[in-house]
Formats: C-alpha cells, sequence, structure tokens
C-alpha cells in the first residue's frame, strides 16, 4: 500500500535535474493510486480488515507498525492516492528549488496515505506529524503572495494545538484504558469489556473532539484554513484540504465516538451547532470574498460543517453519510483548488471582480470548474449529494430538527449563492483584458481534472459502491455506543 | 417492456454524455444524437401508451440501514400523458432549434444541454418516490440554468440564469423540508407506500405542513407568486429554450408533482392555501402581461397566469369521485388537461414568436413589427391558432381545458371563480392586443418590413403543433355545464371587443396615457423584483457583511490575535522579571517567602 516509501528515496538522488524529479514523483503516485484502484476493487465488503501489514516495533510499549484497511478507510485511501497523483500533475507552477518542494511532496504524500492506513494509534499519529510538518515549509517558502508567513506561521500554531490536544486525548485513552498496545482493533476490544468510566470520558472526548475539530477548521477555529488555502502553492493545498484535513474527521469516527461513547454523547450536541455554525456562518463568510481562492476556501470549511453534522447524529446513516462525504469533498477541494491554481499560474490573480468570460478563453478548465461549483452546492450526480442528503435524513431523525432547517437552508440557498456568483464572475460574462494570454490546461493537468471528476461522478451515480463498505464498519462504531449507553438513551433510526 | 421504460429516460442522457464527450466537434453528428434521442424516447412512450397500463421497476440507488433510496420507474395514466407531452413537443421543438441554432457557434453544446435537460425532465416524470423527484428536481433546475445562461457572455442572460437557479433553489428548500417530514411521518418516501399508508390511516395533523413545504418545491418550478420572478427573466435564453422549457415542460413540473402527490395534500389545510396562490398568480401575471411591449415576455406573463389557473385548481379539488365523468371533474385531471393542452398552444406560440424574431433580425418589441399578415403567412396562421386556443375560443382545444377548470371553481369556490372569469377576460385582451399589434396594421420598421417566412425546419414544427392545438379538446370533453359555456364565451368576446377597439390601427400603446399609475405598475411586474432586490441588498448581504467582518475582526482578530497578543504580553511581562540581575531574583526570591511564610503562619 506504501510504494511512496520508495519514492521518497528515489526523489533524494537525483539533483537539479528537475524532469527527472517530477517524473519520478508522477510515476510514483501513479502506481499508487493504480495500486489503490486494485486494493478498492478487489476489497472485500464483509470481511473487516483486509490488506493487513504488521511489523512489530517496540514490543514492550506494544508499540507496531500496522497497516490495514476495512470499509471505512479503504475508500478514503482510494480517493487520497488518486488526490496525490492529481496534485503531483499540478505541482508544474514550482520554479524554484524545485527538488526540495518534490522531496517534501512526497513525504507528505507518504504520511497522508499513512495516517489513513495505519491501525495503530502510534502510527496514525505519527503519519499525520509526518505529513503536517511539510505543510509547513511548503507555505512558508513556495507559497504566495506577502502574506505567505503569517499564514504559514498561523497554520502551524493552529494546527499544532490541535494536534496537541488531540495527543493528550489519545494519551488519556490510553492511561484510562490500562492498555498494553496501541493498536486500535485491541483498543476497542479492550473498551468493549471494560469501558472507560464515564467522569474521565467527559475530559478525553472533548479533548479530542476540539483537537481533532481544529485540524478539520470546526468553527470558531477555522481561520487558518482559507488563509492557508489561499497562499499555499497549488499542490499543497489540493493534498491539505483534500485528504489531510480529513484526518481529524477519521480521528473522531475511529478513536474518539467508540473510545468515550458516553462523553460523545454530552459533547456532540454542541458539536452539531458547531457544525451548523461552519454551515451557516462561513457560507456567509464565502458570499463576501472577491479572492476565488478565498472563496473556495471558506466554502471547503463550510462543507466540513456536513461532516461534522452527520457525526453529531451519531447513527448508522449519520456516520456513514460523514464518510462518503469526507471521500466526496477530498475530490472535490483538489479539484477546486487545483483549478484555482491553473487559473493563477495564468495571471497572477484571482481577484473575481477582474475576471470574466473564461468559459469560452479556456473551454476545459472553464467546464471543470462549472462542474466542480455545482457539486459544490450540492447537485446531484456527484458524490457530494448522495452524502449532503444522507445527512440531513440522518441530522433530521437524530432530533437535531432546527438545525437540519438551518442547514439546508445554508446548503441549497446560501451554497448555490456563493457558487453561482462565482461562475457568473469568472466564467460568464464578457471576457477581461487581462486574460487575454491564458491558456486552457495540458493533457497532462487535464487528465487529473478528469480522473477526480469521473470519480464523483462515478460515486455521485452509485454512492453503494461507497456505502455498503462504511455501513458495515459504522453499524460496528454505533453498536459499540448503543451498547454502552445501554436502555437510557436509545437512538432511534427509525422515528415514527 | 421494463427496458423500453427505461430506455426512454436514457436515450437522452446518453446522448448528451456523447456530444459531452466528443461529438461537439461536428455540428450535425450532435444535432442527430439528441433529435434521435429525444424522438426515440417519443416513440417508445407511444409504444408505452398502446401496450402497458401500469409499470413498476427499480433498481436501489443508495440503501443504508433505515434509509433506502431507489430509483424507480412508475408507469401509469398521469406520466404516460405526461411523457407523451414532454416528448413530443420536445421533438418538434429540437427539429425547430435546427433552424433557429443554424449560425450559432454553439451548436453542439446546445443540443448537449437540450439532452440533458430532456433526461432530468423524464426523470421527474417517471419517478417513483420524492428522492428520485428531489434529484431529477434539481437536475432540471441546472438543465434550465445552463440553458438559460445558454449566451454567457452576455451579462443578462448570465444573471438571468443566476436568478432562475436560486429562485427554484428557495423553493426547494422547502421540498427538501417537505421530504424529511414525510419520511419522519411515514417512514417512506416511495409514492405507492405513501399512498397505501395514507389510504388506511386518517391524514396526521403534521401532513398539511409537509403537503406545503412540498409545494413550495412546485412554486419554484412552476413559479407561482411569490417566486415567479424568474419566469419573465429566463426569456434571455434562446427562443426554442423558452418554448420547451417555460412553456411546456420544466414550468409544468409543478403542477405535474402536485398531481402526482395530490394524495398527501387532498383534504388538509395546504389545498386552500394552494388555491389561492394559484389564484393570486394567476390573476396577477394576467394584469403584468397587459402591459409588457417584448413579445416573449408577453408570452411568458401569460405561462404564468396560465400555471396559476393549473395550481388553482389542483388546489381546488374538485370532484374526486370514481365516476367523476358524470358528477363533475376532478381538480387533478382538470389541471392535467390545461397542462397538456397548453403545452402545445404555448409552444406553438412561443415557436412563433421564435420564427418572429428570426425574420425580424432579433427584434423583441411588438412595437417594432406589424405587417407580418402577408410577409410570414405561415407564421401568421399558425399564430392565431395559438392565440384562438390560448383565449379560449369555443372548438379549440383552450376552451374544453378552461371550461374544465371553470367548472371546478365554479362549485368549489365563488370568489376564486371570479378571478378566474376575470383572467379568461384579461387573457384575451392581452392576447389580442399582441396579435393586433404584432401581425396585422403596417410594417413599423425596417426590420419587419423585410422580414421573410421562415425556412420550413423551422415552420413544420408550427404546423405539426397546430394540429393538436385545435383537436386535443376533444380527448377529453365532458358534458358542457351551460353557465359556465355562457361566462367562457362571455369572457372572449368582451377581452376581444375592448383589446380591438384600443389596438386596431394603434401606433403606441394608449393605456398609459388613461390610467397612468395603474399601468405603470402594471409595466414595472408590482415592483416585485425591486423588492426582492432591496430585501437581498439590504438583508443577505448586510448578514454576509456582518458575518464576514466577524470573521475577519473578532474571530481572526480579536480572538486569534488576542490570543497571540496577551501571550506575547505576558512574555513581556515575564521578561521584566527575569532581568539577569542576581540582586532582583534575591528580592523576589525573599518576597515569596516572606509571603509563604505569612500564608503559613497565620
Amino acid at each position: 500500500m506504501l510504494p511512496l516509501m520508495a519514492s521518497i528515496v528515489v526523489s533524494l538522488i537525483p539533483g537539479s535535474q528537475t524532469k527527472a524529479i517530477r517524473n519520478v514523483t508522477l510515476v510514483a503516485s501513479g502506481i499508487s493510486a493504480a495500486l489503490s484502484l486494485v486494493a478498492f476493487c478487489s476489497f472485500q465488503f464483509d470481511d473487516g480488515l483486509q490488506f493487513e501489514t504488521k511489523w512489530v516495533w517496540v514490543e514492550s510499549l506494544g508499540l507496531n507498525f500496522h497497516l490495514g484497511a476495512d470499509g471505512i478507510n479503504i475508500g478514503i485511501i482510494f480517493m487520497a492516492a488518486l488526490v496525490s497523483f492529481s496534485a503531483v500533475c499540478c505541482a508544474n507552477d514550482i520554479s524554484h528549488r524545485i527538488k526540495e518542494f518534490y522531496i517534501l511532496l512526497n513525504i507528505m504524500i507518504g504520511g497522508v496515505l499513512g495516517a489513513f492506513a495505519s491501525m495503530d494509534v502510534f502510527f496514525f499519529y505519527f503519519f499525520h506529524e509526518l505529513a503536517l510538518v511539510p505543510t509547513f515549509i511548503m507555505i512558508g517558502v513556495w507559497g504566495r503572495g506577502e502574506t505567505r508567513n503569517y499564514a504559514a506561521y498561523k497554520i502551524t500554531l493552529y494546527l499544532s494545538l490541535g494536534a496537541l490536544l488531540a495527543l493528550i486525548g489519545l494519551i488519556g485513552v490510553y492511561v484510562q484504558v490500562d492498555a498494553d498496545s496501541f493498536s486500535i482493533p485491541d483498543l476497542i476490544t479492550k473498551v468493549k469489556t471494560q469501558s472507560i468510566d464515564e467522569s474521565a470520558q467527559q475530559w478525553i472526548f472533548p479533548l479530542l473532539m476540539f483537537g481533532f475539530g481544529i485540524l478539520v477548521s470546526l468553527w470558531p477555529f477555522h481561520t487558518w484554513a482559507p488563509l492557508g488555502y489561499g497562499t499555499a502553492p497549488t499542490a499543497t493545498a489540493m493534498l491539505h484540504a483534500g485528504v489531510l484535513k480529513k484526518f481529524g474527521l477519521y480521528g473522531l469516527i475511529r478513536i474518539a465516538i467508540p473510545m468515550a461513547p458516553i462523553g460523545a454523547q454530552y459533547w456532540l450536541g454542541i458539536l452539531a451547532w458547531l457544525a451548523l455554525a461552519n454551515l451557516l456562518f462561513c457560507g456567509l463568510v464565502a458570499v463576501r470574498q472577491k479572492d476565488l481562492n478565498l472563496l473556495i476556501g471558506n466554502s471547503s470549511v463550510a462543507h466540513m460543517g456536513f461532516i461534522f453534522l452527520g457525526i453529531a447524529s451519531l447513527n448508522i446513516i449519520g456516520l456513514t453519510g460523514a464518510v462518503l462525504v469526507m471521500i466526496a469533498h477530498g475530490l472535490l477541494a483538489a479539484l477546486a483548488f487545483g483549478l484555482s491554481g491553473h487559473l493563477y499560474q495564468q495571471n497572477g490573480s484571482l481577484d473575481m471582480s477582474n475576471m470574466g468570460g473564461l468559459l469560452r478563453k479556456m473551454p476545459l478548465a472553464g467546464t471543470a470548474l462549472l462542474m466542480a461549483m455545482m457539486a459544490g452546492c450540492g447537485l446531484p450526480g456527484f458524490a457530494n449529494f448522495a452524502g449532503e442528503i444522507t445527512i440531513f435524513f440522518a441530522a433530521w431523525s437524530a432530533g437535531f430538527k432546527v438545525i437540519t432547517v438551518i442547514a439546508a437552508w445554508s446548503a441549497l440557498v446560501i451554497g448555490g449563492l456563493y457558487m453561482l456568483r462565482a461562475i457568473r464572475n469568472v466564467l460568464h460574462g464578457p471576457q477581461r483584458d487581462d486574460w487575454e494570454n491564458s491558456k486552457d490546461t495540458s493533457p497532462l493537468v487535464s487528465t487529473a481534472f478528469g480522473l477526480l471528476l469521473a470519480l464523483l461522478l462515478v460515486f455521485g451515480f452509485a454512492p453503494s459502491l461507497l456505502t455498503k463498505g462504511i455501513e458495515i464498519e459504522v453499524k460496528k462504531i454505533v453498536h459499540l455506543v448503543n451498547s454502552e449507553i445501554g436502555e437510557s438513551k436509545q437512538l432511534d433510526v427509525v422515528v415514527r | 417492456m421494463e427496458l423500453a421504460a427505461w430506455l426512454i429516460l436514457l436515450l437522452p442522457l446518453i446522448s448528451s454524455g456523447l456530444i459531452g464527450i466528443g461529438a461537439f466537434r461536428s455540428k450535425s453528428v450532435s444535432a442527430g444524437f439528441s433529435i434521435s434521442a429525444v424522438m426515440g424516447s417519443f416513440i417508445l412512450s407511444l409504444a408505452m401508451i398502446a401496450n402497458v397500463e401500469t409499470l413498476h421497476t427499480s433498481v436501489n440507488w443508495l440503501s443504508i440501514e433505515g434509509l433506502n433510496f431507489d430509483i424507480g420507474l412508475q408507469i401509469d395514466k398521469l406520466s404516460k400523458l405526461m411523457l407523451c407531452v414532454v416528448t413530443g413537443v420536445g421533438s418538434l421543438i429540437h427539429v425547430f432549434s435546427l433552424g433557429y441554432m443554424k449560425d450559432d457557434k454553439d451548436f453542439s453544446r446546445y443540443f448537449g444541454f437540450l439532452s440533458l435537460f430532456i433526461f432530468s425532465m423524464l426523470g421527474i416524470v417517471l419517478a417513483d418516490n420524492f428522492v428520485m423527484m428531489f434529484i431529477f428536481w434539481e437536475l432540471v433546475g441546472v438543465s434550465s440554468y445552463l440553458l438559460i445562461g445558454f449566451w454567457f457572455e452576455k451579462p443578462s442572460a448570465a444573471d438571468a440564469a443566476k436568478k432562475a437557479f436560486l429562485t427554484n433553489r428557495v423553493g426547494d428548500f422547502g421540498f427538501l423540508i417537505g421530504i424529511l417530514m414525510v419520511w419522519m411521518l411515514f417512514n417512506t418516501v416511495s409514492f405507492s407506500e405513501l399512498q397505501y399508508i395514507l389510504q388506511k390511516e386518517d391524514a396526521v395533523m403534521l401532513s398539511g405542513l409537509a403537503g406545503f413545504l412540498i409545494f413550495c418545491g412546485a412554486m419554484g418550478k412552476s413559479a407561482q407568486a411569490p417566486l415567479h420572478v424568474w419566469l419573465p427573466d429566463a426569456m434571455e435564453g434562446p427562443t426554442p429554450v423558452s418554448a420547451l422549457i417555460h412553456a411546456a415542460t420544466m414550468v409544468a413540473a409543478g403542477v405535474y408533482m402536485l398531481c402526482r402527490v395530490f394524495f398527501l395534500i387532498e383534504g388538509t389545510w395546504a389545498m386552500e392555501v394552494i388555491a389561492w396562490i394559484g389564484g393570486v398568480t394567476a390573476l396577477m401575471a394576467a394584469l403584468m402581461a397587459v402591459q409588457q411591449d417584448d413579445i416573449k415576455r408577453i408570452l411568458a406573463y401569460s405561462t404564468l397566469s396560465q400555471l396559476g389557473y393549473m395550481v388553482m385548481v389542483v388546489g381546488l379539488g374538485g370532484d374526486h369521485d370514481e365516476h367523476y365523468a358524470i358528477t363533475g371533474v376532478s381538480g387533478t385531471d382538470a389541471a392535467m388537461f390545461h397542462l397538456t393542452t397548453h403545452a402545445f398552444f404555448k409552444a406553438m406560440l412561443f415557436l412563433g414568436a421564435g420564427s418572429v424574431i428570426y425574420a425580424c433580425h432579433h427584434e423583441q418589441d411588438i412595437w417594432k413589427m406589424g405587417g407580418l399578415r402577408r410577409r410570414m403567412p405561415r407564421t401568421y396562421w399558425t399564430f392565431l391558432i395559438g392565440t384562438l386556443a390560448l383565449c379560449g375560443v369555443p372548438l379549440f382545444s383552450g376552451f374544453f381545458s378552461k371550461e374544465a377548470i371553470l367548472v371546478v371553481a365554479f362549485k368549489e369556490s365563488i370568489p376564486l371563480f371570479l378571478i378566474a372569469f376575470a383572467v379568461a377576460i384579461l387573457t384575451t385582451f392581452y392576447m389580442t392586443r399582441l396579435f393586433i399589434v404584432a401581425f396585422n396594421g403596417d410594417a413599423r420598421s425596417d426590420h419587419s418590413k423585410h422580414a421573410k417566412e421562415s425556412p420550413n425546419v423551422m415552420t413544420l414544427p408550427l404546423l405539426f403543433l397546430a394540429v393538436p392545438s385545435v383537436i386535443a379538446g376533444y380527448f377529453n370533453m365532458h358534458e358542457p355545464d351551460p353557465i359556465i359555456l355562457l361566462a367562457s364565451i362571455i369572457a372572449v368576446v368582451v377581452g376581444a371587443l375592448v383589446s380591438r377597439s384600443l389596438y386596431q390601427n394603434a401606433d403606441k400603446d394608449p393605456l398609459p396615457e388613461r390610467f397612468g399609475f395603474i399601468a405603470k405598475a402594471m409595466n414595472q411586474r408590482f415592483w416585485f423584483d425591486e423588492l426582492y432586490q432591496w430585501l437581498i441588498e439590504n438583508l443577505q448581504e448586510n448578514l454576509a457583511k456582518i458575518t464576514d467582518s466577524a470573521d475577519r475582526w473578532l474571530i481572526a482578530g480579536m480572538l486569534v490575535r488576542g490570543a497571540h497578543g496577551t501571550t506575547e504580553l505576558f512574555g513581556r511581562v515575564l521578561r521584566l522579571a527575569q532581568t539577569g540581575n542576581l540582586q532582583t531574583y534575591a528580592f523576589w526570591f525573599t518576597a515569596g517567602l516572606v509571603v509563604v511564610l505569612i500564608y503559613a503562619l497565620r
């Protein structure tokens, strides 16, 4: 599952031969994307954990290098590998210190894939940090505009804080469970027989929730995201917004909820309101943006609200929908940032008031952007819609009725408003002179965008490709939670 | 037969996919794909009518424990009728477009979008559950967005497309909440299961609210007040699009949906609301139509008004007796009847307008036309038939369907009947005005002086549409009610005579001088657009501004920089303490010791 570790080594070798570096990286990420496709296709839905690799590392502490895939992360890994490949395709805009950039990019890709494949808390966390550090450096060194240092600084502080909180939470779990292993499946079996006592759960869960939440730009800890993505180089923004950001959500589903189900009960109500704030508040902020990248960044933060809402509803439908949106949004965010990166490359500006009529000038990129925007405002046919409508049903049945109503308003009307404004300003209308010399996407980049779009459409037309596997795993988590809570508060999926 | 049903739905999708993937390089190939797809669907729909009573088939789309979304096709009397209207009128409009869009550089893109639209519309018609209907509802919204904004480089077209999509989205919001509510109440979204449950149980308290929310979706698509503002602006699209989407199919989707889910709203308070919204829309739009000068806008307002008719009659309910043919007419039947006849003659009127616009080099102001009778005989005569049918002149199709509506209104609610009667007079009035000004008299501009009849590819569809516009009424006749018969004849005669006396040989509109303010209000569409503009600017924009500045200054500024600032402040304070001077440290050490001692000794 991880040929990319090898590619790091490979790209260390050639010196200034930029072309070779590019091609090696491209081939490596291409192979890993192809392998992940094979894995995704040969995955058996009801067989639990598959493609396992396990090496004992530190026996006394129970540290194992343990990789594997089940229904939840197989889709995410597939998405991650594909996004990585397209990020590499779009990395041509880097013009100085090319070697260093590609080394960091490779490390980041390796970290991203590793984090989602890890079945061991230690490596889960380690790979995430491995991917995070290059992000900071890439924004600081290769970022755009004057604010890049501030952005790098801010994103570092925020994400370190989030990671730190999550780390404390994780250590809390480890200590409280009295575990002899860091392996996630082991921890879960342990918790099943002897759960963490209630008071401890009540402080562990919020630590994990806010820690992971900050990593995913939970309101009001979201301001790093639009700014960071606005200044990050294209490939970095694609990878971070698309994949790495989902780490926090994945952690919430994989670790926080199964480990502290009672704590989750107390805190998920709050999470639902924060999710709504993400959707509504950041949606409204997105309406006001004049810079295309900031608009996409804010809308991406707003979309996190769906996933939080799905998690907060804590039922099978909601968690399944949440994972579905995670995958869909990963593809979409990568596509949107890739496109805005392409536009930036043409003219060095993304001020929407100076754009217009680009659909005529660059039909391929324009059409892709149009479709991305439509997917972003939840058009059926794209995977996002399938996840979002599932989450609406889940949140409604979980009793968050008011939240659902406002969330639907934010999604349908406000989401439509900013996306259509962007289309109107960027693609429609008369053409501007500044964009006279802009070119359409190159074949390589077009392939990347085409792949992302194709996958969005495939999962939009047949979401059950993903949901079948997700549902089986999610059921285990929800049953775990329900048996914990017992009779006191049954989470009735079917409200009648 | 199941395969055929799927093919009806999928043919246009395949065509639009093929055009999108590569066929757009050749004009004739993409037009060929698109036209053969819609005609194939049409032939298959006819086969359905001939061979199948009812048919139901479905595949699973998304299924999670407790939640099950199917994509299912439901073919019954209602959907068979609608299928034929959509694909039949659609086919003719495709052919007409061949001529109208001949010189457009994006000819292939146009046909790709057209196929996409037909696919989405057929999805609504065939849907067997709410979620599937919602999916295609949204798809219709987006394909209409693409078609309205087809000439996207024109700012007005791009704005109109945006407006249409967003207004529809507001309606869809209600629709979605309504679906959630139905699901909560009955734990299913399938039409047949819902109908089964509702037959057994009495209406639940909330189902009126659910019905009303679902009607919100229809309000958006069928452009009922107060969500009607997008339809007149949508005339920015190419004229065949206006004929297809904004006369025959998409706007009828709302009415169709109401008929489809009638069992849900039946007997609840939502009915009354629906009837009044329909009635008010019909009246208001008819008044607005009186003072428009753009040939397409007059037709657009007339469409609004006729849709209001249909919605009103669904809301009135009428006789839903098994033997309605004897005892009376049911509201849904009357609505579907009028929908069908209206689809034929309104599509013909729009295509006729398109032909005129084409001949007059894209001149749309009726006061700059005139004298077209001899120059464009085919368009002239078909337009005349359309006008007669729309006005409800006896023996034309519109007469029968309008009469059915009036019968129901007369039985159920006298105030609404009076409104409907007034609308009938107004309809004849503005259509006569349009016809006299645009076609009769002398040519009032160079364009109309040199107008030539459009090519066959455009006039033949007109002739084809003229046939059902005349005879469609005879398929669904019932015994006429003498009072209603008299009323509708009076409406036609009064409207036509008044209009004739005002506009025969007129060079400009005499109404603004006689009724200054009222005419202006009609012309300005009762300032709805201005009101919404104001609301958007003052509410939506300010809200967005407030959140944006809160985000920028409060969260990013005060809290984040504040946290940063306080940290730094602490740092500075501590730096003061940490001077590196041994004496200072000794002083603090002693001071601390003293404090501890005092505390300990107390």
